[in-house]
């Protein structure tokens, strides 16, 4: 993987790949199905009975994604084990909450700032630490984690409420709409940033940015000697991460109408991290997959309390243990298996006993 | 006492033995010889559990320890020096020692096996409290070597003595291998110098790309020059 | 002597000798295994309550619930190491699969504490009651306990790796894992030890502690926190560091928060941790490791 990755940085475009990973290049019927769908889906819900819950059910679907796949981009393609996903979903949560309610702002004009505050934010946390390594960004992320929850709690009235954080601020007003008309509206926004989002982070996994950070990851003394600048290339990623994580704050904070200081309790961070683990931890769809699996199976599971959480903790440990690839490698497989157009092209055989220059590396 | 039959082993999608026979009895000195890259240090890891072979045996005194762990196999008397020395850099030359006495029987006899090695090094017992890292190469070499021998090895692996050193010091490692020998402790060297290890085989087998191209007494191969250039160049 | 500077002394010494006790267990485990075992803080809070549970449940006396916590603390901890650490050792995704195992393990931890007493506040009776007064200051007697314990424990630790066979072993298997294994040192079972010390050592904290804090199922996170925090600024992996670092954070933290207040204390903490790893990268005493995870 890293060889390959790697070496592609130079060349034009990866042949190879698109034969073996038909999937990265969607056809332009499978997006516009998407998107059809998404835009006919809500018409359609309305008009049942459980409609409009399944419908806010989708807008929370859009929202976690968003936040998941954020935070796979650094975390699973990255390899920066950053825990300040939650603060930075917060920070941004926050800066919308106090301009629309301590300034009066209008709020679609307020969340437009909660992604510049978050990537500052993130700017913040990651100079001083992305040029060190693992451990002490796990822990100055968590230490930020922590201090903003404090601040959120015990800062200044305008911020912590009291000590509740902010609940009653305006929430998104489309004309006079109202009811289910407004909750579709609600929707469409929640669709939109998802797609956006979605969109950005396929192209920067894909982009020369996207090789560059697997080649990091899989072999970082190979990838820096190739000349890429890690800390750059963190900078980066943890900043478009941190964007999508303020916006997805922003949207939330006026769709709940409020944000409270319970976002930093640690249950929020393990539900955003099931839904990678589960999905698959780096890779592109599985952070998408999970946030539907989570959001459903939370549905379910609601009912049995703390239950929940107990059986969570020990599947996100028994999945990244013995199953630490998660069910997105087992969707493609069946994708190739039952659904792919055309046969793929044979395996371009690369047996072991064929390279003999290998060997010098010993 | 080793048996190894048609190991095969290698890394991530290269293999790099082709099948290796090869055995080392009781009280011999068995050289492997070979030009660098050519699967010597392959050889040794695979056979004292480093590296998992994928097929063939490695037979100690009869018994099958293929699949054995490397604490296990080195507990059992097969005690390798690895290339690069991997020293405990931040504990002292003595520490490093009583390390290779890990070994719970062999623990009890710490201090008499010391001696020993004092004996063989008395260079190591004057540094007995410097820390490991702020040796230089030759001494390195000397505590590795030394490390090994507080084991209560029945077979000592060593993988290229002359690495990286200088030619005097080459010359005292030698001899000093050459002491080792004849107290009596089978040896199996890998090496890429013939001249180096001239007194201390019995026999010798030569490898090339990852199989063994050929095996005889010493005093017959390593005399015959046009042969040996052929191989190692 | 002004009354707030003996309660920033005496506070800054209570705080960093038990930081610098949770620190040790996780530098010890960092040092010897390269985990960074967030679920510290959860082993704490099970040797917590199962002393809780001895005391308040079966009434015997704390002296008994304290060792019964700290074995069950380590067995916690070496059972987590067979069933979630022991499976991905060496193999290329242990720092991913250690780290989502372990945080898994800590969120069901606190969910089975509230499963199985409540969300309430515990209270664990303290080994010796009774306190006196130094400048108005009340010095507590467990006080004095927690502060001796953690600095004999230091001292015990510290003459285990450095004289006995099992415990210069875990420096061998900390610095040359591969050398360890060609010395017969058995490197998983060590692992394992290690685990278990370092969880023996949690729990410990854990049930010296609760009577200061009051128990409940995330009290463990704050220390946690705080000895990350601790086993970094000291060097990860040294154990000289968790001990000056313990102290020199613990009386840091107390000093803002005698003088500027409880709301300083923690970000005064992280501003100071975040100069540290722009001058010192490696902390106090590091290995100078800084490129693993």
């Amino acid at each position: 993987m890293s060889a390959q990755a790697a070496g592609a940085v130079g060349v034009s475009r990866p042949q190879l790949d698109q034969a073996a990973a038909p999937w990265r290049r969607p056809s332009i019927w499978a997006i516009g199905g998407g998107l059809a769908a998404g835009i006919v889906l809500p018409l359609l819900l309305v008009r049942i009975d459980i409609g409009t819950y399944l419908i806010t059910l989708l807008i929370l679907f859009f929202v976690q994604a968003v936040v998941a796949q954020s935070w796979n981009l650094i975390m699973g393609y990255g390899g920066i084990y950053s825990f300040a996903q939650v603060a930075l979903f917060a920070v941004g949560g926050w800066t919308s909450g106090v301009l629309v309610h301590s300034l009066g702002w209008n709020p679609f004009l307020a969340i437009l700032i909660s992604p510049l505050v978050a990537v500052v934010a993130a700017l913040g946390i990651g100079l001083p630490t992305l040029r060190l390594r693992g451990v002490y960004v796990v822990l100055l992320t968590l230490a930020f984690h922590e201090l903003a929850r404090v601040f959120a709690v015990t800062g200044p009235r305008f911020i912590s409420g009291g000590g509740y954080g902010l609940v009653t601020v305006q929430t998104f007003q489309f004309g006079d709409a109202i009811g289910d008309q407004r909750t579709i509206y609600l929707y469409y926004l929640a669709g939109l940033i998802f797609a956006i989002a979605t969109f950005v982070i396929w192209r920067v996994i894909h982009s020369p940015l996207g090789v560059a950070m697997t080649a990091l990851r899989d072999s970082e003394t190979y990838a820096v000697s190739r000349g890429i600048n890690q800390f750059r290339v963190r900078l980066v990623l943890f900043a478009i991460s941190a964007f999508f994580t303020g916006l997805a704050g922003g949207y939330s904070t006026h769709y709940n109408g409020g944000i409270s200081t319970t976002i930093f309790d640690f249950p929020r961070i393990i539900d955003l991290l099931a839904m990678i683990v589960i999905g698959g931890w780096g890779t592109f769809g599985g952070p998408i997959l999970g946030a539907g699996i989570v959001i459903g199976l939370n549905q379910y599971l609601v009912a049995l309390g703390d239950y929940q959480t107990l059986i969570l903790g020990l599947a996100l440990a028994g999945i990244a243990v013995f199953a630490p690839q998660g069910l997105w490698p087992l969707i493609r497989r069946l994708y190739e298996n039952y659904l792919a157009p055309e046969p793929l092209a044979p395996a371009v055989e690369v047996s072991p006993a064929a390279p003999r220059d290998t060997t010098e590396e010993l | 006492m080793l048996e190894v039959k048609g190991l095969v082993a290698g890394y991530a999608g290269s293999e790099v033995l082709h099948g290796i026979d090869l055995e080392v009895n009781e009280g011999e000195g068995v050289i492997v010889l070979g030009p660098n890259g050519h699967g010597k240090s392959t050889l040794l890891r695979a056979v004292t559990g480093l590296l998992s072979p994928r097929a063939g045996q490695v037979l100690l005194d009869g018994k099958d320890i293929t699949r054995w762990r490397p604490d296990a196999i080195a507990a059992a008397g097969l005690v390798h020096i690895p290339q690069g020395d991997l020293l405990f850099p931040e504990m002292t030359v003595t520490e490093n020692l009583l390390m290779g006495a890990y070994h719970g029987p062999t623990w009890s006899e710490r201090s008499a096996r010391l001696g020993r090695v004092y004996e063989l090094f008395p260079w190591l017992k004057e540094r007995g409290g410097q820390l490991a890292r702020t040796l230089s190469g030759g001494e390195r070499r000397m505590l590795a070597l030394g490390r090994g021998l507080m084991s209560k090895a029945k077979l000592l692996l060593i993988d290229e003595p002359s690495l990286g050193l200088a030619p005097l010091t080459t010359q005292q490692i030698y001899a000093s291998i050459h002491k080792v020998k004849e107290s009596g402790l089978s040896l199996l060297i890998a090496d890429e110098n013939a001249n180096h290890v001239a007194g201390l085989a019995d026999r010798v087998y030569l490898l090339e790309t990852g199989s063994l191209v050929r095996q005889g007494p010493a005093d017959e191969l390593l005399r015959d020059k046009a042969l040996l250039e052929s191989y190692l160049g | 002597m002004s009354t707030q500077f003996v309660q920033a002394v005496w506070g800054g010494i209570l705080f960093g000798s038990v930081y610098g006790l949770m620190a040790l267990g996780l530098t010890l485990v960092w040092g010897a295994v390269r985990l960074l075992n967030l679920a510290h803080g959860a082993i704490f809070v099970v040797g917590s309550y199962v002393a809780f549970f001895v005391v308040s449940k079966l009434n015997l006396p704390i002296l008994v619930a304290l060792p019964i916590g700290v074995l069950a603390a380590a067995a916690f901890a070496y059972l987590m190491h067979l069933i979630f650490i022991r499976p991905v050792i060496g193999k290329p995704g242990f720092d991913n699969s250690t780290l989502i195992a372990t945080v898994g393990i800590s969120i069901a931890v606190s969910a089975a504490a509230i499963l199985i007493f409540n969300p309430e506040y515990k209270v664990i009776p303290p080994i010796i009651s009774g306190n006196f007064t130094l400048s108005d200051v009340q010095i507590t007697k467990q006080g004095l306990l927690v502060i001796g314990t953690s600095l004999a424990l230091f001292a015990l630790v510290y003459l285990f790796l450095t004289y006995t066979r099992r415990g210069m072993a875990i420096r061998a298997v900390s610095q040359q894992q591969e050398a360890a294994s060609l010395m017969a040192i058995p490197v998983v079972r060590t692992y394992g030890m290690v685990i278990a010390i370092s969880g023996a050592l949690a729990g410990l904290a854990g049930v010296l502690l609760s009577p200061f804090f009051f128990l409940n199922p995330n009290s463990g996170f704050n220390p946690m926190i705080q000895a990350l925090i601790v086993t970094i600024f000291g060097g990860l992996g040294s154990v000289r560091g968790a001990l000056v670092a313990g102290f020199v954070l613990g009386i840091f933290e107390s000093f803002v928060e005698v003088y500027y207040g409880v709301a300083w204390a923690q970000p005064g903490v992280f501003l100071l941790i975040i100069l540290m790893l722009i001058v010192r990268p490696n902390g106090l005493f590091g290995i100078g490791e800084v490129r693993r995870l």
